[in-house]
């Protein structure tokens, strides 16, 4: 990896140590699905979209060595993201794969693509290991929600989340959180539309800060190495993703090691061509999606 | 891997829908599985449902031109000769599959008609299928004859009058059907009709939603 020992990626721009996560251990793996998305939404972190091939599908045969590495490794879950995980081609072979061994994860819209396959999920609520999904539901509010993901969707994902949550499948809900709000206040309003659909009134709701769609360039505050001790103690750097977990990303026929799910819009950040190596490179945070792991404690994780 | 076939014709079939054949090259397939077809050498792909039987010597494949869709734009143009990408077969939606005499039933929307016409021209003896087909105009309806020749088609017209058939939507015809024990119900088309057949087979139709398949067509908000 000929960048590791480039100035940007060493030093910040004002010539400052950049700060940095040494990875400890892999407890979770993420596999990214590919970009292809049966959604536009115009504030998607990936930029995803219909037909979208940048980041191509990963294939059941993709997916098997680095889950035989990261068995190896002691890797307590898998995760999956996309694009819309439903839309590849080989996403129930893989679960039932992956299932096999650990339990998993899968983001979703919960809309056609899964409903179409949902025939094909339910088997898998058969498999030794529990399977999760988390679901977009943007806003507690139908018409603010389909704006972004189109007329209907709201409610196609609650009733999908109804039924995954009634065959026994693990199910929470991911949604954007806006400046200034009133996190416990915004969590309330959701709970007509979760007893509507059979859900629990106490479903588990993640809520993200807006991390911009790929090849951003906001203005953020850089995280120096003096950052890193001076703003976080050891627990809260044990805690950062990066610490723990890897996604693979499938670009031009190759699938490489990423050091997290929202980083995959920046090369720098393919790590090496498995798990072991991937693990011996210091991750540099440089990205501006770093700064808000770094200031809110942001993570995709539900292992941590 | 993906492959590089030949155009073999490209005709139009209504004034939005053009038929696009292409080279096999071997390729096998079930009933029901899609292909995503890429413009040019480029990332863009959709996925479209092969419309032929697996005896065919090619592969046969109904898209509708849509105003801003950079695929169908592009596959619109192409000449005999020219080549396109194909990614291999793919699909969950196989009618049939599931089931060996059971009855059949078929609800299509537009080009959602092209897995059905795949099935029966694949197993033109078996049976019995129902088959309940929305379509606006009656130029729209793909495959008339065949179809009446091959199943039980009722045809339903949204917005024309004048012909013998139905005029109305597909979810009109569900209480003429007979709900047999056993009937697997396949789907096929715009999102809000499958919504709202699959609503109605579960709640007023008491269907398992197990013997209920759904294949939606992606159309994403611009």
């Amino acid at each position: 990896m000929l960048h590791l020992d480039r100035e940007d990626w060493v030093k910040t721009s004002d010539g400052d140590s950049r700060g940095y996560i040494q990875p400890q251990r892999l407890d979770e793996l993420w596999f990214h699905t590919g970009t292809n998305c049966n959604l536009r939404c115009p504030f998607c972190l990936e930029g995803s979209k219909p037909g979208d091939n940048r980041i191509s599908f990963l294939t059941l045969e993709d997916v098997r060595p680095f889950i035989t590495e990261a068995l190896e490794l002691g890797v307590k879950n898998f995760s999956f993201t996309g694009g819309e995980p439903f839309v590849n081609p080989d996403m129930v072979r893989i679960l039932d794969l992956a299932l096999t061994h650990r339990s998993c994860m899968v983001l979703s819209n919960a809309t056609e693509p899964l409903m179409n396959r949902i025939n094909e999920v339910l088997p898998l609520i058969n498999k030794p290991n529990d399977l999760s999904f988390r679901v977009s539901l943007d806003f507690p509010n139908p018409e603010k929600h389909d704006e972004g993901r189109g007329k209907g969707n709201f409610r196609r994902s609650l009733n999908t989340l109804g039924r995954l949550h009634s065959f026994g499948f693990h199910v929470s809900i991911a949604r954007l959180i806006a400046n200034g709000e009133d996190v416990e206040a915004v969590n309330r309003e959701y709970v007509p539309f979760f007893e509507s659909a059979g859900l629990p009134a106490d479903l588990r709701i993640v809520a993200f800060p807006d991390f911009f769609p790929p090849d951003s360039l906001p203005e953020i505050p850089q995280i120096t190495e003096n950052c890193m001790t001076s703003y976080l103690n050891a627990e809260q750097r044990d805690e950062m993703m990066c610490n723990f977990s890897k996604m693979i990303v499938k670009k031009n026929d190759r699938a490489g090691v990423y050091a997290c799910t929202l980083v995959d819009d920046d090369h720098d950040y393919d790590l090496a061509d498995t798990l072991k190596e991937s693990m011996e490179v210091r991750v540099m945070l440089k990205h501006h999606r770093c700064y808000s792991c770094f200031a809110y404690g942001a993570s995709c994780s539900e292992v941590s | 891997m993906d492959e590089l076939c030949s155009v073999v014709s490209l005709e139009w079939r209504t004034s939005k829908v053009f038929e696009l054949t292409v080279e096999r090259n071997g390729v096998e397939f079930t009933p029901g599985d899609s292909f995503a077809i890429f413009a040019g050498d480029g990332n863009e792909s959709r996925p479209y449902s092969v419309a032929s039987g697996t005896d065919e010597p090619t592969l046969r494949f109904l898209i509708q031109q849509l105003p801003d869709g950079i695929v169908s734009n592009y596959l619109s143009e192409l000449r005999p000769g020219d080549k396109i990408r194909l990614s291999e077969p793919f699909g969950w939606f196989h009618p049939g599959k599931n089931t060996s005499d059971e009855p059949l039933v078929f609800i299509a929307t537009g080009t959602g008609i092209a897995p059905f016409l795949s099935y029966l021209r694949a197993y033109p003896d078996k049976g019995p299928v129902v088959c309940l087909y929305g379509v606006r105009y009656f130029e729209d309806a793909l495959d008339l004859d065949f179809l009446k020749s091959s199943c039980d088609v009722r045809l339903v017209i949204s917005r024309e009058d004048g012909h013998i058939y139905h005029k109305g939507r597909v979810t009109d015809l569900l209480p003429s059907l007979d709900l047999l024990a056993g009937t697997h119900f396949y789907l096929c088309g715009l999102d809000a009709m499958i919504d709202d057949v699959s609503a109605w087979l579960e709640g007023t139709g008491g269907i398992d939603f197990s013997h209920i398949h759904r294949e939606v067509f992606f159309h994403a908000p611009s």
